[in-house]
């Protein structure tokens, strides 16, 4: 890394309807290095670099590459001045494969009959494996994107951002959002590797560990301005934080452990062929209980078959000791469940409806008994769950999609607070929350323990496993293979299990 | 399991090759003469038109969208190219004033849909409306009847025995295969289709993408019209009704799904000619068109039930060798 600026955003403003998403923002960029663009969600780091890499305009400011001033006005633009970017959802079309997705838009093409010109897919595949190899995936090229897993699917968006021929600058939204600790190894060495090339990485990411780790700098945004740069090294993770909202987090995890009640859901032998085998723990009233485990490990598997969501071949589920079996998942909401998946937007809400009617999406029957619904009603039972889980919303009357992650999944948990549910699933429960709302949601789930529901507590987040739950049950290949007491969980040993290595120390 | 999910399933052309198969198996078994040189030179003739039609509306639906409009831009080009040929006009420029009346509609369906982002069902259903309007007013509603034999030569003519219609079709065929599968206009298309917001963060001009591809599936529609005003030697103002039906169920039945992004246009080719002989079929054991939609309508749904069950079958073969 050498202290030769490449980079420079002065000034950058950026309004949305009814939002400064930036406000004067400035950033500059040093020649290989990592610079890591932190805050919490709606700071501003996604608009910022969507600017940069051609997807939104500017309203004011300016962009200086190497000195000179330049105008992106396009993704076109951005790729020809050597800026690729890899967005935090999957820009991948999932029925083309590899080589048709990393070269999307930038397919070489070669005069054919008639002189039109028409796709050089030789030079296309030749070039696709040749990309794969350097970056260290071993893929056929012609593999279809929907076929592949979900750190694979990483891995080739990684790809096709190195595919432009002078990358200078690359950016990175939260590409370890959905990353094994093994693979972020794997990114790591690949973003060093580049790194020592004289490609600049701008690195956005909510991850204190992994910012030490491969950061040089850290730019800090909050609400759409501008509020300092730092040094890694000299700069401790609180007070990264204490930039980031304003104020310190002293205690992330909060849990009062009290000694818990009666097991309110026991899952004995199940198994689901392919998927997981002979899968037993239990949840006691008052506790959380941990599930961690790699990508594809069965958890998410088994709580949607314990949901009645997907099918199970063989096992018993017991609620309250009693015997049930869930065709449906209407069926295990009667039977006092909830579910708050991984996928908020897809499967925990429907989000071009309003809050109120989201909140009540569960409970109809019960809230209006005669199948007419009430407005009033709604918003009274909607303000309710607001004030009492401190939604961020103006009101109630607002489409849920406008929300951020966190208040979107205060309102997932609204709405199961609402059905009275007292064996409560929550799958990924912080993916994409930020910092401060990830503190309200423990703070959530602790008092939802204390008040005596059984949580099953579903996290790639380690610290978040170990430092919320009673027990912790690690799953592998479809596996429970080991159980921990929150006294006795260790980082070292639950991930030794969760990769397969057993009790190796 | 959703209609997308279903939908999924038809995309084995195999199963596809089998069903034609099957179909004239089963017809040549019931239909007297339906299995003679003269039948299936007509079932192509046939299917010719349908072919041209059907893909312009599988790349819409490739799209991830739908034109309902071909169907009377078929009704309006033929009409307009008919009366051109009545008032003396020569035979090239006569098409070329129809494929450019045709194109007027795709110009407006793909302007409204792709740069101003209005919705597909509401343009093309539109326009489905005002072209078949325009073809009733500008024929006062009564058919053009009688043809130059050199016009008919196009939809109706021989070369070696050869339909010459089924020739046209085949050369427009093979270039819209190769346009989809070859060029980047084609790859852009898919990926518009697979999610118009990763195609435009990859740099593709999306608006554009649309726009020429509606203008195309028009163009297309409009030379569908006028080979059926040759083969029938009359141009009749309704005469592409019920077309659009018949060109969606041959781009499904062909494997594409209504959700875009996959599929082609080979599958549809495939798709017609099955439409194209069960209705040849379906006549010639004196069943009416009015009962012919019907059963089109239940063979879409009994592909579905087949690749479903297929996939499932597939899907627990997969699912033990996971486990083993």
């Amino acid at each position: 890394m050498s202290d030769q600026i490449i980079l420079q955003l002065k000034g950058i403003s950026k309004q949305f309807p009814g939002v400064k998403a930036l406000d004067n923002v400035s950033l500059d960029v040093r020649k290989g290095e990592v610079h890591v663009l932190l805050g919490e969600n709606g700071a501003g780091k996604s608009t910022l670099m969507k600017i940069l890499s051609g997807v939104y305009k500017k309203d004011s400011g300016k962009i200086f590459l190497d000195g000179k001033e330049v105008e992106i006005n396009s993704v076109n633009d951005a790729e020809n001045l050597g800026i690729g970017i890899i967005h935090q959802e999957f820009n991948l079309l999932p029925h083309r494969d590899i080589a048709q997705n990393i070269f999307l838009g930038k397919e070489p093409t070669k005069r054919g009959p008639l002189g039109v010109k028409v796709l050089d897919k030789a030079t296309m595949y030749s070039k696709c494996n040749e990309l794969l190899k350097t970056v260290g995936i071993d893929l056929d090229s012609r593999i279809l994107v929907k076929d592949l897993g979900i750190a694979q699917k990483q891995m080739v968006e990684i790809a096709k951002a190195l595919s432009l021929a002078n990358l200078k600058i690359l950016i990175m939204d939260e590409p370890t959002a959905t990353l094994t600790k093994g693979e972020i190894d794997k990114l790591f060495s690949i973003i060093r590797k580049y790194k020592s090339m004289g490609i600049s990485i701008i690195y956005i990411s909510h991850r204190m560990e992994e910012i030490q780790v491969i950061g040089d700098r850290v730019t800090v945004l909050r609400d759409g301005k501008y509020i300092g740069t730092v040094p890694v090294k000299e700069t401790p993770p609180s007070e990264l934080i204490r930039m980031m909202v304003g104020r310190e987090i002293t205690n992330l995890y909060k849990r009062d452990y009290n000694e818990p009640g009666p097991e309110a859901l026991k899952v004995c032998n199940l198994s689901s062929r392919g998927k997981f085998k002979d899968v037993n723990f239990s949840v006691r009233r008052g506790e959380i209980v941990g599930f961690y485990g790699l990508v594809g490990a069965g958890r998410t598997e088994v709580a949607k078959a314990i949901f009645g969501e997907d099918k199970y071949d063989a096992g018993e589920i017991l609620i309250n000791g009693k015997k049930v079996k869930h065709h449906m998942p209407s069926q295990a909401v009667q039977n006092k469940m909830g579910l708050l998946p991984e996928d908020r937007r897809d499967e925990g809400l429907i989000t071009k409806m309003l809050l109120k009617q989201n909140v009540v999406q569960a409970s109809l029957r019960k809230v209006f008994p005669k199948g007419i619904l009430n407005n009033k009603v709604e918003s009274q039972i909607a303000t309710k769950y607001i004030t009492k889980l401190n939604i961020a919303t103006p009101d109630e009357n607002v489409v849920v999609a406008s929300l951020s992650g966190g208040n979107q999944q205060k309102v997932v948990l609204a709405k199961w607070l609402l059905t009275d549910s007292e064996v409560l699933i929550f799958d990924e429960p912080t993916r994409g929350i930020d910092v401060g709302a990830k503190a309200e949601i423990y703070e959530l789930m602790n008092d939802l323990a204390k008040s005596g529901k059984a949580i099953m507590m579903i996290s790639s987040d380690l610290p978040e496993v170990i430092g919320l739950s009673d027990r912790i049950y690690v799953m592998y290949q479809g596996k429970i293979v080991a159980e921990f007491s929150h006294e006795n969980a260790s980082q070292e040993r639950i991930v030794n299990f969760a990769i397969g290595r057993g009790d190796t120390l | 399991m959703t209609y997308a999910k279903i939908i999924k399933q038809l995309k084995k052309l195999p199963g596809i090759i089998y069903g034609l198969v099957i179909i004239i198996a089963f017809f040549g078994v019931t239909a007297d003469y339906f299995l003679t040189f003269m039948n299936m030179m007509n079932i192509l003739k046939q299917a010719s038109v349908l072919i041209v039609v059907s893909l312009g509306m599988t790349l819409a639906i490739l799209l991830g969208k739908i034109d309902m409009s071909v169907g009377s831009t078929m009704s309006l080009v033929g009409v307009v190219t008919g009366i051109c040929l009545h008032k003396g006009i020569s035979i090239p420029l006569a098409i070329c004033i129809g494929m450019a009346v045709g194109s007027i509609i795709g110009f407006i369906n793909g302007y409204l849909i792709g740069y101003r982002k209005f919705d597909y069902w509401i343009v093309t259903f539109s326009n489905m409306g005002i072209a078949q309007s325009l073809a009733l007013v500008i024929t006062n509603g009564a058919t053009i009847p009688g043809f130059d034999s050199s016009f008919r030569f196009l939809g109706d003519g021989q070369i070696y025995g050869v339909p010459v219609g089924i020739l046209i079709a085949m050369a427009i065929a093979l270039a819209i295969i190769y346009l989809s599968y070859n060029t980047k206009f084609g790859s852009n298309i898919y990926a518009v289709g697979g999610n118009e917001q990763v195609a435009r963060y990859s740099g593709i001009d999306t608006s554009k993408v649309i726009f020429k591809t509606y203008i195309l599936s028009s163009l297309l529609a409009g030379f569908a019209g006028i080979l059926l005003v040759s083969k029938v030697n009359s141009a009749n103002p309704i005469a592409g009704s019920g077309y659009e039906f018949d060109a969606i169920a041959a781009t499904l039945i062909g494997g594409t799904p209504f959700d875009g992004g996959r599929g082609g246009v080979l599958g549809t080719i495939i798709g017609a000619c099955i439409i194209a002989t069960l209705r040849n079929g379906l006549n010639m054991l004196g069943l009416t068109p009015p009962i012919q939609f019907t059963l089109v309508g239940f063979i879409i749904i009994l592909i579905i039930i087949f690749d479903v069950l297929n996939e499932k079958y597939k899907a627990k073969k997969g699912g033990a060798a996971n486990e083993a």
